[in-house]
């Protein structure tokens, strides 16, 4: 078995971690560039926080390698392992002032005093809390405890940075801002890093390469906007946004796209392998990808509106299609008169082309 | 070797457990199968037991009608001293789950201190208030009402009351932390549906609290059991319990005998404790089958 | 409603009077200025203080009392923290069994503990002293683990794992990071071994010997067969203060109502 490339900081390869009869990880093989900033998203239970945990030492894989900067480390603990974290609940050492909190990495690396001095002062700067060094931690604010664990995670000059939800228990406002702050930071320093997260909003937000996570396994890798424009499953398309989806018919093959019968309506999607000539086929397509017109308007897809939601920038339109089916469409309210559909109304629903796209099952 | 390695990883907490669990088994189970060991044996004149295994000093024990007495008179003195304790202790514990949490910790500790005090000082105050020169006897002989001092102690009656005021506050803390646990809404919603302040105590605080009442008897009756100094200084030789017994008879070295003695009171104290955690099925209040 | 509340006081009251009634008199007492005992007290005297330190037998059970104290307690603290740490970390049947097994000397009768503990001393030649040292760290230790039991549970995990990522080994995360914050459970537990070991009866009773005899068991000794008990209301007052002072301690670290209520 080769080692893996060396620019991956992190590899995952093959890892399986059960706790009992329970399967948390399945056979996941993952590497992650350096320098990157990786979000690991999915709902609770899927996943996401044991992987962390299996990187960072504090699980051991049941099966599978786990490899930091080339180096096999199954068998090295925590401890030894070059990497630091933050937790969800901040986890800064009470007894300890906010210098001592940032400096305890440096003291267990044996780091001379006044290097030391330097480098806190110098987390400490790029952390917005410069003049802090005295405190103890109760006496500072949520969003201020959280940057003291930062700054002591990355004072130490870590391979890479785990994130385990950090930002979970802060209030929106303040989270959008650390959500900035985190991310000017992580490109300042160029450290690997990877984030768990169960919310889409937040990792498409902050990162270079979003995993999606589900029953252990990454249903798709890739970045925001693949994973936003070309989910690879059904899990992968509702996860990230909303999708109205359809059962088609491949009616035929031109310059590599396949044209698909929805309905009375034909679309066309990318060809890939596996999509035959008079076979059935899954595609879906997002809400605001959707124009909607006049009923007679020829081209589009009939339907009937059932509830409209008024949201301020957008307009949502809950729809009934010609098979009972429901459909969500998304309009930017661009100007004060635009899309004055009422329910009851019928419409014809026009999807843009080259956006529909095919699903796997999964 | 890797297998070793993450077994030894995996169980090294183990490493910690280990001292404690040698003291204790070197320094609890160990001797206390040793003194039941022995209990199996005959009397020997020369050593500390003899050779042959029987069971002849339970059977003694089982067949004298004079053991018979004294193990009713101990049940009914756990019984009385438990029951009263119950009795007094639950409107204590009531009240002070009313209080503000401050008043409340000042008064736990209160009740916490008296039971640090060694039970040998906590008798000799029984005595000097009920012995013959004791504050009782001294204040009614010098008020007039009694010519020659009232005999108050050493009875049954002097021992369950010393031993009620000393073992009160393990009840009455044992009380209060179920009653705490018991939900203010369950009570409010009863109060709603049209339940008066003594209907709600009756049907839904009192069984709620089921599990500190069991807890509660049942501590306070296995001490009972165990108060060898309360029940000498405030019963003398009227009054002995089983527990004086198992300390005349360890104070014989006849060991066997006493060995099967001590074991017959820890059988009684398993006994009572089985049942009393069967029959108040305290499980059942924590939602536990 | 209101003549409920009512009786819930005056029980209350009473329960009170009745519980510290006979300390408060052992107390009073000690301050008799007179060989017998006067009520009311006819004034205050030290004196039955200094016949309690004049006395060698006396002096000396109240030293032994302390040595054995302050070494049972001590030998509690560890072994309880030991206890308390695996038992913090661990799940399972046998967990649960030895849970079981480690805070049993609370309720089981301890003068069977006493027996047992004096027919296996014998029969091995272990020396009193020791011997009595052992029983009281035996009868200490769970209250130990119960302590330090509660300051773990506050105690969040999350912070070693910190401790570890920043490169800290798990002994050295024990010392800087978990042992700080379960000082007040440590401290408290080993305080109140010290109290239960000083105040100890069950054991004592077959544990002690010719010469070597604790506070309590001297005082026992003296009102089976002597006189003199103003003497004793003396020695007695001093094991009350000493409570006191500890009690009052221990709330200052760890608040004694947590230490109840923890199930």
């Amino acid at each position: 078995m080769s080692a893996p490339v060396p620019e991956a900081d992190v590899v995952l390869r093959r890892v399986t971690k059960a706790f009992g009869s329970v399967v948390a990880v399945n056979d996941l093989t993952l590497e992650i560039p350096r320098g990157i900033f990786l979000s690991l998203l999915g709902p609770s239970g899927c996943g996401k926080t044991t992987t962390l945990r299996l990187i960072a030492g504090f699980e051991q894989p049941s099966e599978g390698d786990v490899f930091i900067r080339g180096q096999r480390v199954n068998l090295v603990p925590a401890y030894r392992r070059d990497f630091s974290m933050v937790f969800q609940n901040f986890a800064l050492f009470p007894h300890m002032t906010v210098t001592n909190n940032v400096a305890f990495g440096l003291r267990m690396r044996r780091i001379p005093r006044a290097e030391r001095e330097a480098r806190v002062r110098e987390a400490l700067a790029l952390v917005h809390l410069a003049g802090f060094e005295d405190r103890y931690p109760k006496q500072l604010s949520g969003g201020q405890q959280q940057r003291v664990a930062l700054a002591r995670a990355i004072v130490v000059r870590p391979t890479v940075l785990l994130l385990d939800e950090p930002l979970g228990s802060l209030d929106k406002k303040l989270r959008e801002e650390m959500q900035v702050e985190l991310r000017q930071l992580q490109r300042a320093i160029g450290i690997t890093a990877v984030f768990v997260t169960h919310d889409q909003e937040e990792a498409l937000t902050l990162s270079d390469r979003v995993a999606v996570m589900n029953g252990g396994r990454i249903e798709q890798m890739g970045t925001p906007r693949e994973l936003y424009e070309r989910p690879a499953t059904d899990f992968v398309a509702n996860f990230l946004g909303v999708s109205n989806i359809f059962e088609g018919r491949i009616i035929g093959r031109q310059d590599g796209e396949a044209r698909v019968a929805i309905g009375p309506i034909q679309v066309s999607v990318a060809w890939e392998p596996g999509l035959d000539a008079g076979g059935p086929v899954r595609v879906a397509v997002r809400p605001e990808k959707i124009r909607l017109g006049a009923p007679d308007e020829p081209g589009g897809l009939p339907a009937r509106l059932r509830h409209v939601v008024y949201l301020g920038a957008t307009t949502h339109f809950y729809l009934e299609g010609p098979d009972g089916g429901s459909l969500v469409v998304h309009v930017q309210n661009v100007s004060p008169d635009t899309a004055l559909w009422t329910p009851g109304d019928k419409v014809s629903c026009h999807m843009e082309p080259r956006s529909v796209f095919v699903l796997r099952k999964g | 070797m890797e297998w070793l390695l993450r077994f030894i990883r995996t169980r090294w907490a183990w490493a910690l457990v280990l001292p404690p669990l040698l003291f204790f088994l070197a320094f609890f189970v160990g001797p206390l199968l040793y003194l039941f060991f022995v209990s199996l044996h005959d009397v020997s004149q020369a050593e500390m037991y003899g050779t042959r295994l029987t069971m002849e000093n339970y059977v003694r024990i089982a067949g004298d009608p004079f053991y018979h007495f004294i193990i009713r008179r101990t049940l009914t003195a756990g019984l009385a001293v438990s029951g009263l304790s119950l009795l007094i202790g639950y409107p204590v514990a009531l009240s002070m789950v009313r209080m503000s949490p401050s008043r409340r910790s000042l008064l736990l500790m209160v009740l916490l201190f008296p039971l640090m005090v060694s039970n040998v000082i906590r008798a000799y105050g029984w005595i000097a208030i009920l012995g013959r020169r004791g504050v009782v006897n001294k204040v009614l002989g010098d008020v007039g009402l009694i010519q020659a001092p009232l005999p108050l102690m050493y009875s049954l009656e002097t021992v369950v009351v010393g031993l009620l005021t000393i073992l009160l506050p393990y009840m009455i803390i044992c009380l209060l932390n179920a009653l705490l646990t018991v939900d203010r809404n369950l009570e409010e919603a009863a109060q709603a549906l049209g339940a008066g302040p003594a209907r709600t105590f009756l049907h839904v605080t009192l069984p709620l609290s089921t599990p500190g009442i069991a807890s509660g008897l049942l501590l306070v009756f296995l001490l009972t059991l165990s108060a060898y100094v309360t029940v000498q200084l405030l019963g003398g030789a009227q009054s002995k319990m089983l527990v004086s017994l198992v300390y005349d008879s360890v104070m014989t070295f006849v060991w066997p005998r006493a060995a099967a003695l001590a074991f017959v009171l820890l059988a009684i104290s398993l006994a009572i404790t089985t049942l009393m955690l069967k029959g108040i099925r305290p499980q059942r209040v924590q939602g536990k089958g | 409603m209101r003549k409920v509340s009512w009786t819930l006081r005056i029980v209350t009251l009473l329960s009170l009077v009745i519980i510290l009634g006979p300390i408060a008199i052992v107390v009073l007492v000690s301050f008799s200025p007179s060989d017998f005992f006067a009520f009311p007290p006819r004034g205050l005297s030290l004196r039955w203080f200094h016949e309690f330190f004049r006395i060698p037998s006396m002096r000396a059970a109240y030293l032994l009392s302390l040595e054995v104290a302050l070494t049972a307690s001590v030998l509690a603290a560890v072994l309880g923290t030991l206890a308390a740490l695996f038992l913090a970390r661990r799940r399972g049947a046998v967990v649960g069994l030895l849970n079981a097994l480690f805070l049993s000397p609370l309720v089981f009768p301890t003068i069977i503990i006493g027996v047992a503990l004096l027919l296996f001393f014998r029969r091995v030649g272990m020396p009193i002293l020791p011997g009595l040292i052992l029983a009281h760290a035996l009868i200490g230790t769970p209250y130990c683990i119960r302590l330090v039991l509660t300051s773990l549970q506050a105690f969040d995990v999350s912070l070693e794992e910190a401790g570890q990522s920043l490169g800290a080994s798990p002994v050295r995360t024990f010392f800087l990071i978990t042992l700080p914050s379960i000082r007040p459970g440590l401290l408290s537990g080993w305080l109140f071994a010290f109290i239960v070991s000083f105040g100890e009866l069950n054991t004592a009773l077959f544990l002690t010997g010719p010469g070597v005899t604790t506070l309590p068991i001297e005082i026992f000794a003296y009102l089976q067969f002597q006189g003199s008990q103003l003497v004793i209301a003396a020695a007695s007052t001093l094991q009350i203060c000493l409570v006191i002072i500890l009690v009052v301690t221990i709330e200052r670290l760890v608040g004694l109502s947590s230490m109840v209520q923890s199930r």
